[in-house]
């Protein structure tokens, strides 16, 4: 890790951009005296750019050069109080106490009028608040106030040993339990001087695509919702029921919870749980391969999605939109091409051809991805059993680490850096975190009765945004 | 489309739950007050057809005002605890508050003291605790029907 100097900071940040290094996360340091940036190229390197904060709190701000990362700072405005210079207005992201003109965008003209809705909703869903700005159906305009789950578990991280400390993003969020704790632990070996050995890696993926495959069938469920198809709905939630009990018999947790460790796996599988594994998720896939048919054919359904809640490549690439939504997009954008971890060779990420980035295609991604997820899985479990396995010693270790993982939703990132064998500071940037700004980019331009339709074909969680 | 609803039938056939022995009915208002997201992807399977609680006349209801029992999920945040309070003062009483989840006991919670304002019991009455990481959606639908067919807790 390198400290800039301010005054070179930016011309630093925009020479790596230029570079096709690409920003995933920016944060302020443990002691709030320095602002990070953590960047990957896509061979998969990463490195990590720091500019002290000045005399007068501030640091320059890089939004305009990696709009991605405006939430970022954002994030470190509110929560270390450091100032971004160039980033006006500095709406709030967590201070919740701030005045509703300071969060919002102004909405001017003929008839507009706010509908606020949340942050408890009418159905089972987490709690966020919407902000829309409509004239009669039509939005304008949505401004999104999340972060009503913030539990403050990054912070709650520091200081405690960095083994144990896995805990802390798991705990993040149970939809991408596994992604955030590969991210976490690949983090955490990278810092300590380990990699892991074949069969952890092999664990790892595993596990990583049992996630994607619950995750997936559940997401088609929630658009199945979001028109109001009972039958579809029922018939992937019954998929993903059969899925959870899949990783209960393979784990003893329904969420994988526990499965991933820093330094180590303890996913066991003989020659016959891998075998029944096997044929259970022969059985899912044929399954689910029924229900997308009907799906297919069903005019009154596919009618609701195409052209609605468009995202398209550039505003994908401006955003720093990842996972399916960017794919959707057309952008062949995926964290396991460059993915060290076996069942990854020569991973192409798949694109729809009309790669509108609306709700028709960011749902067609979920059954091409799941044929996917289902692939390696069948290629990783045809290898034989799976025993305990641990990481080995590998580069010199280093007092901070990156790791990045494909979660369900696209590229999640963890940062650590260390002090011995403590947690200095933990940064978790998930992919719904990365994707928030998207959804409301969608919503702009709709119809608020197809609102739930577009915030489902994104399917985001709010507890691993809001931490 | 017809495939699709032959083939839902014959699973719910194969499941052969139980029919409901008398007819009782409860409304269930969830409340994430910050959770990691579990418990309300297992209370949303609770509807699926593995499930179906409906079939025992328990429904999740858009309004508090509609509600019979207050379902919480996760430690309460700082955040959450306003909004939480309000969607209990909607409800019409008599009242029944449920906390779902280790989180929402209170128990193995993470995160910093200015950020949770504590668990539900803390904030809220609570009549129902539901244990589990997250619980799994029976373990969810034998306590709900515990809350209509057990014995009324005292006061």
């Amino acid at each position: 890790m390198t400290v800039t100097a301010a005054s070179g900071f930016r011309a630093e940040v925009a020479a790596a951009l230029s570079e096709g290094w690409q920003a995933r996360s920016l944060y302020a340091a443990a002691d709030s005296q320095s602002v990070r940036i953590a960047l990957t190229a896509p061979d998969g390197r990463t490195r990590i750019e720091a500019v002290a904060v000045g005399p007068d709190g501030a640091v320059p701000s890089i939004a305009d050069l990696a709009p991605a990362m405006g939430w970022d700072e954002r994030e470190a405005h509110d929560l270390h109080g450091i100032r971004f210079t160039g980033h006006e207005p500095m709406r709030p992201l967590l201070n919740h106490a701030a005045p509703l003109a300071d969060w919002t965008v102004p909405v001017r003209g003929h008839d507009p009028y706010q509908v606020a809705v949340g942050p408890v909703h009418a159905g089972v869903i987490e709690s966020g608040h919407f902000r829309f700005h409509v004239v009669g159906d039509r939005i304008l305009h949505l401004d999104a106030r999340l972060f009503y789950k913030h539990r403050g578990l990054e912070r709650a991280a520091e200081g405690m040993a960095v083994a144990p400390a896995l805990a802390v993003v798991s705990r993040a969020c149970a939809a991408c339990a596994v992604a955030n704790g590969v991210a976490y632990a690949t983090a955490a070996e990278q810092a300590l001087g380990l990699r892991p050995a074949p069969q952890l890696a092999r664990a790892r993926t595993l596990l990583l695509e049992l996630e994607r495959v619950w995750n997936h069938l559940n997401d088609i469920a929630a658009v199945c919702a979001g028109v109001g198809m009972a039958a579809g709905n029922a018939w992937f939630l019954a998929l993903t029921e059969r899925a959870r009990r899949l990783n209960a018999s393979l784990t003893g947790h329904r969420f994988l919870f526990g499965s991933v460790q820093v330094g180590g796996s303890t996913l066991t599988l003989d020659a016959d749980a891998a075998g029944r594994c096997a044929s259970e998720l022969a059985g899912l896939h044929a399954a689910a391969e029924t229900g997308w048919r009907e799906l297919a054919f069903n005019a009154s359904f596919q009618d609701r999605l195409g052209g609605v809640g468009v995202v398209d490549a550039a505003a994908c690439t401006r955003l720093g939109i990842v996972g399916p939504a960017a794919r959707a997009a057309g952008l062949a954008e995926d964290a396991r091409t460059a993915s060290p971890y076996p069942g990854y060779d020569g991973f192409l990420p798949v694109t729809p051809v009309t790669a509108a980035g609306d709700v028709r295609d960011r749902l067609g991604q979920r059954m091409p991805e799941l044929r996917q997820a289902f692939g390696i899985l069948d290629r990783l479990l045809d290898q034989g059993p799976v025993s305990p396995a641990t990481a080995v010693a590998g580069d010199a270790a280093r007092p901070a680490g990156i790791g990045l993982a494909e979660s369900p939703r696209g590229a999640t990132s963890c940062i650590i850096e260390r002090a011995g064998d403590a947690v200095r500071r933990v940064r978790l940037r998930t992919a719904s975190y990365a994707n928030w700004p998207a959804v409301a980019h969608a919503a702009a331009g709709s119809l608020l009765p197809d609102f739930p339709l577009i915030n489902k074909s994104f399917e985001l969680c709010y507890a691993c945004a809001d931490r | 489309m017809l495939t699709m609803l032959r083939d839902l039938r014959r699973l719910r056939r194969d499941l052969a739950l139980p029919r409901p022995d008398r007819a009782r009915s409860l409304a269930i208002r969830h409340v994430d007050a910050g959770s990691c997201n579990g418990c309300e992807h297992e209370l949303t399977l609770v509807s699926g057809p593995h499930y179906d609680l409906q079939r025992f006349g328990l429904s999740v209801v858009a309004s508090p005002r509609h509600a019979d029992v207050l379902l919480v999920t996760g430690t309460v945040t700082t955040r959450m605890r306003g909004p939480l309070l309000t969607a209990y003062h909607a409800m019409p009483e008599p009242r029944k508050v449920a906390a779902l989840g280790n989180c929402a006991l209170g128990c193995d919670v993470i995160g910093t003291a200015e950020s949770l304002a504590g668990p539900v019991s803390d904030i809220l009455p609570v009549d129902l605790l539901i244990p589990g990481c997250p619980p799994a959606p029976d373990q969810i639908a034998r306590a709900l029907l515990n809350l209509i067919d057990g014995d009324p807790p005292a006061g």
